[in-house]
């Protein structure tokens, strides 16, 4: 298992539940992790940064041949879709679990992607396809799509090398700024231009493949609400095909024309842009397992790590796509250590209580336990929490319930902003769109003081300070702040 | 009030401080009172740092970390309570040896400096008037000695743990 975190978590699990041992690789900062202390056998790749440890081919393959694994999962991020990495595995005699290198390949570069798509017959945004060389030819493209235009890393993912430009005199910055964060990022700093699609709902279609040419896909996934260019809650279906069932007829087989182009097998992802006239253009493939996986696991009761390991196994994939049936909703929310009132920072810390929910309906993916100290190495997702109800409704009443039950303390963490989020009208209503939380923050009202919680956290206060004598005080933690946060949310 | 107070079982108050908010908390016997809200309370620790709290038969799972801070069913309040009692008698044990900060209890103003730089005190003598909670509270010096540093002046803003003056 050639990651850390909560996938590390899910893939262990998965591999035991199909027999077989796993072997965790841990850095300096992830040897007390949750995946360490559950796998099979373990090994220590180097110091906490990701360039001396997750992202090191070299150290993870010496790995898996020590301990002799026989094959790799590369679970998302890090390694997961870098084809030097698949071909190495290949090159080792280790089977990679997830597409070939030349379909990575592929599918990796946006503007390669994008051309596969156009080959295919799939729509795809208005721009252009290939790598920005000078100034003067962003000018001309970005006037000849018109404003506002995306600049994007060919490389990219995250949100990294992503810029919205909005007038012309800013896009020579706009591209420098892209540009240089992908070559950090990616190490590749191509970019290049999309006209920009007005709200639109970011939705996917996860797709299957064996290594026998059969292919089906599993529905969407909604994943508009982002910050950052990063979702934080994903539900399946989306509201959109909930009114419109035959959008995901028509994205499921665009998205499948996609991947017979380049023959993929395993689970990958096809990401698409969704205006308000239900127009959708293919914006670009994952080609590895999704974070936002369990929503689909949940709706079509399949398990997508599962197939994963039978269709690297050679296995045939036994579904056809009338078997695939979608079952009541399901929500998930990326539960990170981070503060929602200060622009989303990262808060990095050691997790002092925690408190986990369970009961009806509910799926928790967590990488961490009390008294883990989150690392301010790598991304800060904790968890991932997912309700299914027979119908939206039910599945974000039990999302909510889920969240008031959820307690991480020590740390900041968002789970106090989803459940604002999910007694907002707009969100009930299903009227979703990547601008959703920039909208959000402007309707969004302080909260109205609740005096029996207060009472209650104040007798606790008072308690512990009879026990101890004198309990220093403290200075007061951040306040309630709304304003000032529309720049922050871009 | 003395120490004696304390085997009687008397109302305790504590001020508190929601956010911006000030507020008091009253405690007698199984009974509170904080803001408009008052009835039966009880309290019984869980797990570490956690505790549930029955008020009037409203239940509440309250989590406080090390730091003190709390959460309420999952979300963190920012409430902080002060004991006024402990705020006035502050400074009264004797035999504090070397350079003694005097420090603000609590976020508040500083109404009056009472001494001057070079000025000899004694233990217990007031030294820095701050009002926080609408009330006035002398910051009294520690131990008999000298004063060191003035670190503050009238009408400046004093957060909690803020040295206002140095005794050595």
């Amino acid at each position: 298992m050639a990651n850390r975190g909560e996938i590390a978590v899910r893939v262990i699990r998965g591999l035991r539940e199909f027999g077989v041992q796993s072997v965790a690789v841990y850095s300096d900062a992830d040897r007390g992790s949750l995946a360490v202390s559950l796998a099979d056998e373990a090994a220590y790749i180097g110091a906490s940064s990701s360039s001396e440890s997750y992202l090191r081919v070299d150290k993870i393959i010496a790995a898996a041949l020590e301990h002799g694994a026989e094959a790799i999962h590369p679970g998302y991020g890090f390694l997961s879709e870098n084809a030097e990495f698949a071909e190495a595995c290949s090159a080792a005699g280790i089977k990679f679990i997830g597409p070939s290198a030349d379909a990575i390949r592929k599918m990796g570069s946006k503007t390669e992607a994008r051309q596969v798509a156009i080959r295919a017959g799939a729509p795809v945004a208005p721009g252009v396809e290939s790598a920005i060389t000078s100034t003067d030819e962003a000018h001309e493209i970005a006037r000849r799509l018109g404003y506002p235009v995306l600049l994007k890393a060919a490389a990219g993912g995250g949100g990294k090398g992503m810029r919205r430009v909005d007038r012309e005199e800013d896009l020579a910055s706009a591209w420098r700024d892209a540009s240089s964060e992908a070559l950090r990022a990616f190490k590749n700093g191509d970019v290049y231009l999309e006209k920009l699609v007005i709200e639109p709902r970011h939705i996917e279609i996860q797709i299957l493949g064996d290594e026998h040419g059969h292919l089906i896909h599993l529905g969407e996934r909604e994943c508009s609400i982002q910050r950052r260019h990063q979702k934080v809650i994903e539900e399946c279906p989306s509201p959109v095909m909930l009114k419109h069932p035959e959008l995901r007829e028509q994205m499921g087989e665009a998205a499948l024309k996609i991947a017979r182009a380049v023959k993929y097998s395993n689970a990958g992802t096809m990401e698409f842009l969704v205006d308000r006239e239900r127009n959708f253009y293919f914006l670009e493939m994952n080609t590895r397992l999704q974070v936002e996986h369990p929503v689909t696991e949940l709706v079509t009761a399949l398990d997508l790590v599962e197939w994963q390991l039978r269709i690297a196994s050679g296995e045939r994939l036994k579904l056809r796509q009338q078997d695939i049936q979608w079952q009541g909703s399901a929500i998930e929310c990326r539960v990170y250590a981070e503060d929602p009132e200060n622009q989303f920072l990262p808060f990095p810390g050691t997790i002092t209580y925690l408190r986990e929910p369970s009961g009806p309906g509910l799926r928790l993916d967590s990488g961490v336990y009390n008294g883990w100290n989150v690392p301010l190495e790598y991304d800060p997702l904790l968890a991932k929490l997912a309700a299914w109800g027979p119908t939206r409704e039910r599945a974000i009443e039990r999302l909510g319930r889920a969240l008031a039950e959820y307690t991480v303390a020590g740390i900041r963490t968002n789970t106090e902003f989803f459940r604002e989020i999910l007694l907002d009208p707009e969100f009930q209503k299903g009227r979703l769109s990547t601008a959703f939380l920039d909208e959000f923050f402007k309707r969004r009202k302080a909260r109205v003081a609740d005096e029996w919680e207060e009472a209650a956290a104040a007798l606790v206060a008072a308690h512990v300070g009879r026990a101890t004598a004198t309990a220093a005080p403290r200075k007061s933690a951040s306040r309630w702040v709304i304003e000032g946060r529309d720049e922050s949310l871009r | 009030m003395k120490a004696s107070d304390e085997g009687r079982k008397p109302a305790m108050k504590w001020e508190t401080l929601c956010g911006e908010r000030e507020g008091s908390l009253v405690v007698e016997g199984s009974r509170f009172k904080y803001g408009e809200i008052e009835g039966d309370f009880s309290i019984t620790p869980l797990d570490a740092g956690c505790y549930s709290v029955v008020l009037n038969g409203r239940s509440f799972l309250v989590a406080r970390t090390p730091k003190g801070e709390l959460y309420v069913k999952g979300k963190a309040i920012a409430i902080e309570v002060f004991d006024p009692r402990s705020l006035r008698s502050r400074g009264k044990g004797g035999g504090a040896h070397g350079r003694q900060n005097v420090t603000a209890p609590m976020p508040g103003k500083v109404i009056r400096v009472l001494v001057s730089v070079g000025d000899t005190v004694e233990a217990g003598q007031g030294l820095v008037v701050v009002e926080a909670m609408k009330m006035q509270n002398e910051m009294k010096s520690p131990k008999a000695g000298r004063i060191a540093e003035i670190k503050t002046k009238a009408e400046a803003a004093v957060s909690a743990g803020d040295v206002l003056v140095v005794v050595e």
